[in-house]
């Protein structure tokens, strides 16, 4: 079982090389990590089901097994707990037919009790059982069918079905947000480590021994907490499933666009899978260096408001009349955008002195739980600090409200968030509200205009970690008229921009480090800023 | 290498062409006159009131086959919808009342104007739910949507037209329904 102290070393860039022997041809490898990362490294994928690069190493599923040339002849190794040695001498699959046969032979076993559910499994398509299958087993059925399944573990869920076979543990309710599916484990314990180490609330437990093994929660308590989804993810097979996910859609039908959440200042990284113009999931994007493989529930279950309460689209014609009478405060929400506030500083630029800008949140700002939040629902708040735009000053806004007689608010619910705080912003005459949603703001406001959520434009945050990320646009907008933020609010500036770039490039004028930069330069896992103030 | 085929060189008669003329009209005469007089013999089918013979194996239209219980095998997989070259097939799945059954179908369109009727959707399902054997070969309808075969429609069908399968029996109506009925509500433990 595991432990704190085997976390896997992961390479990086400055991991030193060695040299090691695959299959009698040298390769250098980086030397400070275990073989199944190294062999990774050089483009050797080896199955392996238990081990996850940010759980700590178990070793028990003895999929990832290698030949290691030893003192006493060739030794089965599995990859995944054994460190690079310089000079080490590996015999993978594509040399040995003993590695292959070992693999297979596991992949069997793993399989023996296993469940036919692939058609009526959630996980059917992205499954690490089906995967290793494909690779390393293809095994021709050796079981009598007679005999059938003969599951052996929670006595109390076991059931004969209706071919006779002893089956058990389908669809046990675990917790508020996931189902244990018992008989489609395979006991890797990776929900057991994750629950363990990353979310360091020991909630799953392996109960049992050998063939009889099960996971299970205590007796008389349920899996509950803040990060239990990620256990969906690690699972490696369909035994731990979101309840919000079941049966909504068969996962190859699902297209993935890589984004960043604009809810918490961390910006976790995300794919959103959609299918036929809906977020269907939100799954954690690996980054090592922001939110690894996890984020938080709240991250994760958040978009299933995103396609409702929507505001409508509308001519901006009003709204240029409506600001040209008086002063003008313009709030900027967190989930504003380097784009969005690019066209803010911009139409600030164009008003002059009539106009300024504020920027805040009512919410508290909470401490990083060291996992996939940090806390802060400003999401872009070192965006703001880089573009030289106040990221707190709304309680001066509030003092001064009387001084002003439009209020502009670009993604800023300031109602919905402390509705006895912005009370005091109703003396200004003009409220009119840039926002996704119908949200209190929209409701208060004398004019509401629909933009685009931030899922579905495109963009950049700088995170709290002054990482510049990208976000890119989801194509779930339920209405084609609608625009992004940027796009509305260059156009009252009278500069239109055309396209998030142009916007991007708008920006490096107002923060140096940004300029020169393209979207193209920005890597999936984020740029780091040199000499940011966050 | 190709074939040469001989052909066997024309008489005087023939090459006199006249006899051979009138040897073709009488052909044609004489299917006429059959059709007049012995309608039954003739070797097509005056199509709207006479029906082809179909076999079964003819990839027809779909149906869906049924448990003991009457509910539908889908398990809403999306196998076949996989499998469609013409992505004709639209599945939604639900939860299942049923304890025993975890998935079950919420919504199975076929655009049978999609439709190639190539049949992998039949080879691809897992719990042998879709089969084309209806014989139906016939599509016939006033607005486009009417041609999208919904989940009871194709699960309308009765037992007694396919009496040489075993399967068909099982569900509801057939002869086979009440055995597999017992095996069906075996004792859940």
């Amino acid at each position: 079982m595991s432990n704190f102290y085997n976390m896997p070393k992961l390479p990086t860039e400055n991991s030193p090389k060695v040299e090691i022997f695959v299959d009698d041809k040298a390769v250098m490898v980086p030397g400070d990590t275990n073989l199944l990362e190294a062999l990774k490294a050089v483009g050797i994928e080896t199955p392996h089901v238990c081990y996850h690069p940010y759980l700590p190493v178990s070793g028990n599923c003895r999929q990832c097994l290698v030949e290691q040339e030893g003192p006493r002849g060739r030794m089965l190794v599995i990859a995944c707990y054994t460190p690079v040695a310089p000079g080490m001498k590996i015999y993978t699959p594509a040399s040995s037919a003993r590695v292959k046969n070992a693999r297979k032979a596991t992949q069997e076993f793993m399989l023996v009790n296993h469940p036919l559910d692939c058609p009526i499994c959630d996980k059917a398509g992205e499954c690490t059982l089906q995967e290793n299958y494909m690779e390393a087993g293809q095994n021709e059925g050796r079981m009598r069918p007679e005999y059938g399944k003969n599951y052996h573990g929670n006595p109390a869920h076991q059931f004969i079905d209706s071919k006779g076979q002893v089956r058990g543990g389908k669809h046990v309710d675990i917790g508020p947000r996931i189902l244990l599916d018992e008989e489609r484990c395979v006991q890797c314990d990776r929900c057991v480590r994750f629950m363990r180490t990353i979310a360091k609330d020991e909630q799953l437990q392996l109960a049992g021994r050998a063939d009889h093994t099960y996971i299970s929660t205590f007796p008389g308590e349920k899996l509950d907490h803040e990060y239990d989804l990620c256990v969906t993810d690690v699972c490696p097979t369909g035994a731990m499933t979101a309840k919000y996910f079941r049966f909504q859609k068969r996962v190859w039908l699902l297209s993935h666009t890589p984004t960043i959440s604009m809810d918490d200042s961390l910006g976790a990284n995300i794919w959103l899978d959609h299918a036929d113009g809906r977020i269907y999931r939100m799954m954690p994007r690996c980054n090592p260096e922001v939110n690894r493989s996890w984020i938080s529930n709240t991250t994760r279950l958040a978009f299933q408001t995103f396609g409702e309460n929507r505001l409508p689209a509308m001519g901006l014609k009003v709204i240029k009349e409506a600001m040209g009478e008086g002063k003008v405060a313009i709030v900027a929400g967190g989930a504003s955008t380097i784009e969005d506030l690019a066209a803010i500083k911009l139409l600030k630029e164009t008003l002059g002195d009539k106009a300024e800008i504020f920027g805040g949140t009512f919410k508290k700002v909470g401490s990083p739980d060291g996992i996939a939040m940090s806390g802060d629902p400003m999401a872009n708040r070192a965006g703001f600090k880089l573009m030289g735009i106040a990221d707190d000053n709304l309680a001066d806004l509030v003092k001064r409200a009387s001084e002003f007689n439009v209020l502009l608010t670009v993604n800023a619910d300031l109602f919905g968030e402390d509705a006895a705080a912005a009370k005091g912003l109703e003396k200004i005459a003009t409220r009119i509200a840039l926002s996704a949603f119908d949200d209190e703001t929209a409701k208060k406001s004398t004019l509401a205009f629909g933009i685009k959520h931030w899922s579905e434009v495109q963009g950049t945050m700088v995170n709290c970690n002054n990482l510049l990320q990208k976000l890119n646009a989801a194509p779930t907008c339920p209405d084609a008229e609608l625009r992004p933020a940027y796009e509305v609010i260059s156009e009252l500036a009278g500069k239109p921009f055309t396209s998030a770039f142009e916007a991007f490039k708008k920006a490096g004028e107002y923060a140096s480090v940004l300029a020169g930069l393209a979207y193209d330069s920005i890597k999936s896992t984020g740029k780091l800023l040199e000499g940011g103030n966050a | 290498m190709a074939r040469v085929i001989k052909q066997k060189p024309m008489n005087w008669v023939e090459r006199l062409y006249v006899y051979e003329c009138l040897r073709g009209l009488f052909t044609t005469l004489k299917h006429a006159a059959r059709g007049f007089f012995r309608y039954e013999q003739l070797p097509t089918i005056s199509y709207p009131e006479g029906q082809p013979d179909i076999p079964s194996n003819y990839r027809a239209k779909h149906r869906l086959m049924l448990r003991a219980d009457g509910t539908p095998r889908c398990v809403a997989c999306g196998m076949c919808a996989a499998a469609c070259p013409a992505h004709c097939i639209f599945i939604e799945a639900t939860k299942s009342d049923d304890p025993r059954i975890e998935k079950r179908v919420m919504r199975f369109d076929i655009d049978h104007l999609v439709c190639v009727f190539c049949g992998l959707c039949v080879e691809a399902c897992p719990v042998d739910a879709l089969r084309m054997d209806t014989k139906q070969i016939v599509f016939e309808h006033r607005t486009r949507e009417e041609f999208v075969a919904h989940l009871e429609d194709l699960t309308n069908w009765d037992p007694k037209d396919y009496p040489e399968d075993a399967q068909s029996q099982m569900a509801p109506g057939g002869t086979k329904n009440a055995e597999a009925r017992k095996v069906w509500g075996m004792e859940v433990k």
